[in-house]
């Protein structure tokens, strides 16, 4: 019982991610749409995106979201069809139900069992009856238009009535859907339980009879109470459409044979049935007519039809059907029916279609707390390696020192693979916010271009994860407070339509985010002003332009005259500053009045294992983090009395004592000591900004894996983190651009 | 007054104490909190820190904080001596997130067994330590002993806020203009 809850739970975190991101897809070809209204393949795209969803969400008995999700998903079919067109009303419409079912697959996972409230299902209505509208343009006599194009057609109920050009006598006289099925006998081994299909079928129609066939069932001794040798004959009475009743089986497709006729189907497809079942045609050919499938006389007739009409016509079993493949397997039924399109170029769509599965299935899904654990463990793996190799030093032993070597080389290999594998690409993110800015330049009247550049640069899952927020801000804020609506932007000579630039780009071991605008830009009198109003700066203080365009993340300050919906609670910029220092990052802004304003979110691109450089001051060690340092250089006597600057080949270059900045008493004492002794400085550089670090001794390299200080450290300032050191002591990790922004 | 805690009434009328010396004084603290008792050894300090806060430790690839506890009672620390040791403690932080704390002690001596009727409460004044650190005060053959509660003498959230003020102190302000 236990197992089962189990396999529920496990199925439903599977449906939770699966559907967050096909919703998420549907989101992004929806705009994509928008910009390419006649591309077949999105449109094909979405309709697969949103029928997948439904498909799940009816496996887990979530009615609400079925229901309404159907109905856009035949409105999609519709587009698909060609029958209706996009328009912007439309556009607005798909998004909305797009929505909805979030909200709605968001309900059912929460609390399936409380019924959906008032405004979820108001607001469900009424796009219901928008969407109804678009479904009741089609007109009954449009024609079936197959080409090759058009891979993914499949046939609606109006369509396979058309389809029915033969003569009344030779249809079958019942209403119903005959279902044949026949599990193979693997099918219990594999997870699926035939009852629950047909349960699950309960719900699409009324199962008026069903005969079980047993013929293949052995003698009792022979029985393995582990496989299934059952074959059903089914008469369904539904009104659903004959693709709809397949998905009721699209988990088991792979584990049995299907056939499904419609309502009044030609003889001709019950003699292909009689014939493409296992079992003898005469016992088949009773158990239809015992189910009232057939009459007696329909019966000898489609016995009679099978010998002269046979050679003619393609059987279609559908015993190799994959679960992906069945819209295609229903098509392959109408095109070589209807003899329009030859079999090779049904050939080539599957062909394609498979290839599109293969590289689909290159990647794994692996939980996240599993990744985590193994980083957890290469860090150890690394910390042990450099224990390792410190031993090996002290043996002196040639070939242990080479073998310790090799191991390190590999480990340095493993970490770099293992680190590479939650590295994910920002454009995900990027492109979320199409749908923000799409939405928010409607509400606002606004015509706001949003630009993405460099979606495909990588950093760490958690730290995507954590700066999608504070992005948010960012973009609202600008499209808020930085966009012109467009009358002003035409009377300041801008163009209509303003830009939005999001740009991600590696820099030195950092990942750098830019979101320019080029809207009005910051006017420093008026935040000048309210930061006196709001007590942030006083009157008579005199700040420069930097300090000023700084004030915007100061707690407390906003500059919305009046408060919207959209951005203006005055908590936005405070928060994502907080949030950005909280990834051990540095956002910096940048705005010329009537130009645009740009912010600069700097980030390490991980959180776990860097590259570090140990230098040594008094009696403890420090790692600064490799990327971050440009070169070491010995400072002479003379320089390091004058002061906090020297001579780097021309350029100034600011320079601190580590043993004052943390108070080093052993350091400072021996620097008093000991006269003539050498200096080294590292030079680091972070954000285009150089400075000297002035150390007692430089150590190399070392492979740093970042331990968190605690909470009890949590404001301590100039130092980001620990790391252990190969002789197992504790090393503390420097926070070089609080540093920098110390002495510059 | 303080109460006992609720893992005390659920291990029934008798508790169980370790013992350890501190400048001569000896104190309880419940074994319940207790992770592991080490040699001092390694520690490595992090700069900028008051001087109640020794530095930190690598615990088997962790970083633990380590608690001069003489300095955080504001007494004179003893020298490093052969016997001092550090005992780590579980306590939970604002978040109810399970935090390790070590804090550095003399001697450490014993577990000992108390019954509910031998802990009285704190006493209002006359402690050589802050009032809200005492748990209650054990008797043992007619003699009095402070039972620690670590939750106050190792608050993360006072610890923190007292670091930052002294960070503030040592910091030139130049870096903090907004």
């Amino acid at each position: 019982m236990n197992d089962e809850t189990d396999y529920l739970a496990e199925g439903r975190q599977v449906f939770v991610e699966e559907s967050s991101e096909l919703l998420q897809q549907a989101e992004y070809i929806l705009l994509k749409l928008e910009d390419e209204p006649d591309n077949d393949e999105l449109i094909n795209d979405l309709f697969r995106t949103i029928h997948t969803i439904k498909g799940s969400a009816g496996l887990f008995g979530f009615d609400d979201v079925v229901a309404f999700t159907h109905v856009a998903e035949s409105v999609m079919d519709q587009l698909r069809d060609k029958e209706i067109f996009l328009n912007d009303d439309l556009m607005g419409l798909l998004l909305d139900s797009r929505d909805q079912i979030s909200q709605l697959v968001a309900h059912a996972l929460d609390n399936a069992e409380v019924p959906i409230g008032d405004s979820l299902r108001e607001t469900g209505e009424e796009l219901l009856k928008n969407l109804h509208q678009y479904l009741d343009i089609k007109t009954p006599n449009s024609s079936i238009v197959i080409t090759a194009e058009s891979e993914l057609k499949v046939l609606t109920e109006s369509e396979i009535a058309l389809e029915l050009t033969e003569p009344e006598s030779e249809k079958v006289t019942n209403d119903y859907w005959h279902i044949s099925i026949r599990f193979n006998r693997n099918v219990l081994a594999n997870g699926m339980d035939p009852l629950s299909f047909f349960r699950y079928l309960e719900t699409v129609g009324d199962i008026i009879n069903m005969t079980t066939l047993t013929t293949d069932l052995p003698s009792l001794n022979d029985i393995n109470p582990e496989e299934s040798y059952l074959g059903f004959e089914i008469s369904l009475a539904s009104t659903a459409s004959k693709e709809a009743i397949a998905e009721v089986f699209e988990f088991v497709l792979a584990d049995c044979q299907l056939q499904i006729l419609s309502p009044r189907s030609k003889l001709s497809d019950y003699t292909q049935l009689i014939y493409a079942l296992p079992e003898e045609n005469i016992a088949i050919g009773e158990t239809l007519v015992a189910s009232g499938a057939l009459t007696e006389d329909e019966l000898l007739k489609a016995l009679e039809y099978q010998n002269v009409d046979i050679d003619k016509q393609t059987i279609v079993t559908e015993e190799n059907i994959t679960l992906d493949k069945i819209t295609n397997a229903l098509m392959d039924d109408v095109i070589i029916d209807k003899n329009i399109v030859d079999a090779s170029n049904v050939d080539t769509a599957l062909d394609k279609q498979k290839q599109v599965k293969e590289v689909e299935q290159q990647s794994v899904r692996v939980n996240a707390e599993k990744l985590g654990d193994l980083i957890n463990l290469v860090g150890e793996l690394v910390i042990s390696s450099a224990h390792t190799e410190l031993k090996a030093k002290q043996t002196e032993q040639a070939e242990l020192l080479e073998t310790v070597e090799n191991l390190t080389r590999l480990v340095e290999e493993i970490r770099d693979a293992t680190l590479s594998l939650r590295m994910v690409q920002i454009g995900d993110t990027f492109n979320r916010f199409k749908r923000v800015v799409r939405d928010l330049s409607k509400d606002m009247g606004k015509k706001i271009d949003l630009q993405i550049v460099g979606g495909d640069t990588e950093l760490d899952k958690t730290v995507v994860e954590k700066i999608s927020d504070p992005l948010m801000h960012l973009i609202r804020n600008s499209l808020d407070h930085g966009i012109e609506k467009p009358n002003i932007r035409t009377a300041n000579g801008k163009s209509e339509t303003a830009t939005v630039k999001l740009e991600a780009y590696h820099d030195s071991g950092s990942i750098v985010i830019e979101i320019t605008d080029d809207g009005a830009g910051l006017n420093p009198e008026i935040l000048t002003a309210k930061a006196i109003e709001n007590g942030i700066i006083s009157a008579n203080q005199q700040l420069t332009l930097p300090e000023i365009h700084r004030l915007i993340f100061a707690p407390g300050f906003s500059t919305a005259k009046e408060i919207t919906n959209i951005s203006g609670r005055g908590v936005g910029m405070d928060v994502v500053n907080k949030n950005i220092d909280a990834l051990r990052g540095q956002i910096s802004v940048n705005s010329e009045l009537g130009e645009g304003t740009s912010f600069t979110i700097r980030l390490p691109l991980t959180l776990a294992i860097i590259d570090g450089f140990q230098v040594q001051v008094g009696q403890s060690s420090y790692v600064i983090p490799l990327d971050l340092v440009e070169e070491c250089i010995a400072l002479d006597e003379q320089q390091a009395k004058k002061g906090e600057y020297i001579n780097l080949r021309g350029e100034v270059m600011p320079y601190i004592h580590l043993s004052e900045i943390f108070n080093d008493e052993d350091s400072l004492n021996s620097t008093l000591d000991k006269p003539g002794r050498r200096y080294n400085i590292v030079v680091v550089e972070y954000a285009g900004q150089k400075a000297g670090l002035v150390v007692d001794e430089l150590l190399g390299e070392h492979q740093t894996v970042i331990k968190p200080l605690g909470k009890v450290f949590q404001n301590l300032k100039g130092i980001s983190g620990a790391t252990i050191l190969g002789s197992g002591e504790v090393a503390m990790i420097i926070d070089v651009p609080s540093l920098i922004r110390r002495v510059v | 007054m303080s109460k006992p805690t609720n893992e005390s009434i659920s291990s029934g009328n008798v508790q169980q104490f370790l013992t350890f010396v501190l400048n001569d004084e000896t104190y309880g603290v419940g074994i319940l909190h207790i992770r592991e008792i080490i040699e001092y050894d390694n520690l490595t300090i992090v700069p900028l820190m008051p001087d109640f806060i020794s530095g930190v430790i690598n615990l088997r690839g962790n970083v633990v904080p380590v608690i001069n506890l003489a300095r955080r009672f504001e007494h004179q620390a003893k020298e490093v001596g052969k016997r001092t040791s550090i005992i780590i403690i579980d306590i939970e932080d604002q978040d109810g997130e399970s935090v390790e704390v070590g804090m550095v002690v003399d001697i450490v001596n014993e577990v000992i067994e108390l019954a509910d009727s031998d802990i009285a409460a704190a006493p209002m004044f006359g402690a050589k330590i802050r009032a809200d650190f005492i748990q209650g005060m054990g008797k043992i053959d007619d003699k009095l002993m402070i039972l620690l509660d670590v939750n106050h003498v190792l608050s993360i959230n006072e610890l923190s806020a007292i670091t930052n003020i002294a960070d503030e102190l040592t910091t030139p302000s130049k870096s903090d203009t907004l």
